[in-house]
């Protein structure tokens, strides 16, 4: 049993961090898998999977719900009744498209703000809108209950830190002061000279119609943003709780080890709890494997049973000198680690991880070590 | 030495010097005598020779002397894309000294996200701790510079705001620059124009400051909301001075002649799915791609003869070097997806040993290499 298993068990937010390319959102899939093996309703919600991982989890773009995997599938990957696995693809505008349908005061009040044109289309700028549906999309579905542990994958790369800061972000972007200056009706000298400034240069340099949409825009969203940062807020208060982990996953990569120890830090600075480090596709636990030497040319070798042999053997260098390398890149995962938080390394599992063989093997790895 | 793919010579890496047929202007690999046209004299080639669905090879040769499809320095611009670890900052920096050394003028350019600021891998490439907002020498004819969105946003208020006073106000005033830069996506526009202002930035004489611009993108998510910004802000935005700085950055990144995105990717099965979703992000974005590169590729040192032979020494048990083994074969699985998937110029580079500035060196001669 791993550590890895017990917050499987317990925990009921398990958020993974990593640079990209480090195989996050597949270790949120099984991370999901193996929660679901131990008995719970599991929800994973991933941000960018892909194909063949939305394939595998049976899940869609524009999906109202989320999906249960189907009953042969949760067979497959060791699921058994109570446990069940879900999953939902994070789309930032059916997020934030519910989000004012469900705080609008009234349905036609929804629609009208549905229709503005800013609305339409700042959901597209998924850049911005990712990290904060991630926390409304991880708010509601936490709030609503009906699963015992939801595994979130968070944007990719760079902009997992802005997940992070997302509320702190957003509560600028949403600040009242810069509000006012869009509504009308609030005099005072300072505020009228000031909104007279700003209606002067977004007027100059986004033209007087867009100026006057995006005044509208902030009128009518006003009253939504704030519920909206109210949740997001609370949200990241929550993740500071006990029964939240982080997961900071990794690759035997300088560049992503690099990330994770910067990850590692902002953590601590955010007051965020980390549940450890999972390192994948290390080869450190190759060192044992058995060195190829002429004891394994058959009885009456050929020359090109010779020349195999001799290539088969500088492979076997080149791959002792990687075991070597990321046997130290898991030493200094672990001396990082020291004794606050478990480090899991996970064994190179090559294609067809994100297949249901693939998402099952990964999860034992998970719950039992390698 | 000529590999070839599983089917035939459908996939061909040339690794050494093109024989030089003088009199018909045409050479042939050395190994396989297949005929590539356009490739001229004494041109090394090193790069991989796709064909065509019409079955007319095509050459795909990483530039310098020779006549090539992928020609990714006498571009104006080069947005290097793919997930993160795939090698595209490293690339990057290689790409920019290969320029470099053919007289180009050449900036690179990271983005500065806030957030990142105590790390820019780029700029540790060229040992610097981080770019500055204007371009720094870095070495003979390389400049780096770090792309901020608050500096771009200070640019283009100025260069719009046609009384200065005003512009200056703007600039200073807090609350204005904040909102600007917390919605979503001016940020991106900041970057977008400051990226604007460096490829129209002109000496004294009239030319171009910098030739190239290799722009190190963030990782997929954010360089797609890069490449589709000019798009998505002008269906806000039609008229106006944004307007007009989009459709500037817009003549110069949809003009495949100007700009070109280069696509990075490992010789791995999720890292090809991520770059050939990546392909199709930026089809919506009309942005011409330039090459595809499979970065790392592990050479197959077996001929067929040895790799059947190899079955028989491979009997109970994993060795110390079979997981290399699947790494080639996973390898060579990856390129025939590539190359059956991607239109656009594909080019295979080797697995390297050298790490950080030695390996940047070594790619960047590999990539400039010309035969005397």
């Amino acid at each position: 049993m791993t550590v890895v298993a017990d917050l499987v068990r317990e925990k009921q937010i398990i958020v993974c961090c990593g640079a990209g390319g480090v195989g996050k959102t597949t270790t949120s899939a099984a991370l999901a898998v193996a929660g679901a093996r131990s008995g719970r309703r599991v929800l994973v919600l991933t941000v960018d999977p892909s194909r063949r991982l939305a394939q595998t989890l049976g899940v869609k773009r524009n999906s109202d719900e989320p999906i249960r995997l189907s009953a042969v599938r949760e067979r497959e990957v060791g699921i058994e009744a109570p446990g069940g696995l879900s999953a939902w693809m994070l789309d930032p505008k059916l997020v934030s498209d519910r989000a004012v349908r469900k705080l609008a005061s009234s349905p036609e009040e929804a629609d009208r703000l549905l229709r503005n044109p800013v609305y339409g289309q700042v959901t597209q700028m998924i850049a911005g809108m990712q990290e904060y549906t991630a926390m409304e999309a991880l708010h509601g579905f936490v709030e609503r209950g009906d699963y015992d542990l939801v595994v979130l994958d968070t944007p990719p790369s760079r902009n997992a830190l802005n997940f992070l800061e997302a509320p702190g972000r957003l509560a600028e972007f949403l600040d009242g002061r810069i509000f006012q200056l869009f509504l009308p009706r609030r005099e005072g000298v300072l505020l009228g000279t000031t909104r007279k400034l700003v209606g002067l240069v977004l007027g100059g340099v986004f033209g007087r119609q867009f100026y006057s949409d995006l005044t509208t825009f902030f009128g009518s969203f006003s009253g939504l943003f704030s519920i909206l940062n109210g949740n997001a807020r609370r949200m990241s208060e929550r993740l500071r709780s006990d029964d939240v982990a982080f997961l900071l996953v990794t690759s035997p990569v300088r560049e992503a080890m690099v990330d994770a120890f910067w990850f590692d830090d902002r953590i601590r600075q955010l007051g965020l709890p980390l549940g450890g480090f999972v390192l994948n596709r290390s080869v450190a636990g190759n060192a044992e494997r058995r060195q190829p030497d002429a004891s394994l040319l058959p009885a009456d070798p050929s020359p090109h049973h010779h020349a195999a042999l001799e290539k088969l053997l500088r492979l076997s260098e080149k791959e002792r000198r990687r075991v070597d390398q990321d046997r130290d890149l898991l030493d200094a995962l672990r001396d990082r680690a020291g004794d606050r938080v478990p480090v899991l390394a996970i064994p190179e599992i090559g294609d067809g991880v994100d297949d249901l063989p693939g998402l099952a093997g990964l999860a034992g790895h998970l719950l039992n070590g390698a | 030495m000529c590999v070839t793919g599983s089917t035939g010579p459908v996939l061909a890496k040339l690794c050494g010097t093109v024989k030089h047929l003088p009199d018909e202007a045409v050479a042939s690999c050395r190994v396989c005598q297949t005929v590539l046209p356009g490739v001229g004299p004494f041109t090394r080639v090193l790069g991989v020779l796709s064909f065509q669905a019409s079955g007319i090879p095509r050459v795909v040769a990483w530039l310098t002397g020779g006549v090539a499809e992928v020609d990714l320095t006498s571009r104006r611009v080069v947005l290097m894309t793919g997930k993160g670890g795939v090698g595209r900052t490293t690339l990057s920096a290689a790409l920019a000294k290969a320029a470099a050394r053919e007289g180009r003028r050449v900036l690179v350019a990271e983005v500065g996200e806030p957030s990142e600021l105590e790390q820019s891998s780029l700029a540790e490439l060229f040992g610097l701790p981080r770019f500055e907002t204007t371009p720094s020498h870095l070495a003979e004819r390389i400049d780096g510079v770090m792309l901020d969105s608050e500096r771009g946003t200070e640019l283009f208020l100025a260069s719009v705001l046609k009384l200065k006073a005003l512009a200056r106000l703007a600039v200073r005033t807090k609350p204005l620059l904040r909102l600007l830069h917390a919605a979503p996506s001016f940020h991106e526009m900041g970057i977008f124009y400051h990226l604007l202002s460096l490829l129209e930035a002109r000496d004294g004489d009239g030319a171009h400051r910098h030739d190239l611009v290799i722009f190190d993108m963030p990782a997929t998510g954010h360089s797609l909301a890069l490449t589709r910004l000019p798009k998505i802000l002008l269906r806000l935005v039609p008229v106006g001075p944004m307007a007009d700085a989009l459709r500037a950055g817009q003549a110069i990144l949809n003009d495949p002649a100007k700009g070109v995105a280069c696509v990075v990717t490992l010789p791995e099965a999720l890292p090809v799915t991520e770059a050939l979703e990546l392909l199709e992000g930026l089809r919506d974005s009309d942005l011409a791609v330039g090459a595809v590169v499979a970065n790392c590729v592990p050479g197959n040192p077996f001929s067929d003869e040895e790799r059947a032979a190899l079955a028989d020494l491979l009997g109970d048990g994993p060795l110390l070097g079979s997981t290399e083994l699947e790494r080639i074969d996973r390898a060579d699985a990856s390129l025939e997806r590539l190359r059956e998937n991607v239109k656009a110029p594909l080019l295979a580079l080797d697995e390297r040993p050298e790490q950080g500035p030695d390996l940047v060196e070594a790619l960047s001669r590999q990539l400039a290499e010309v035969a005397p």
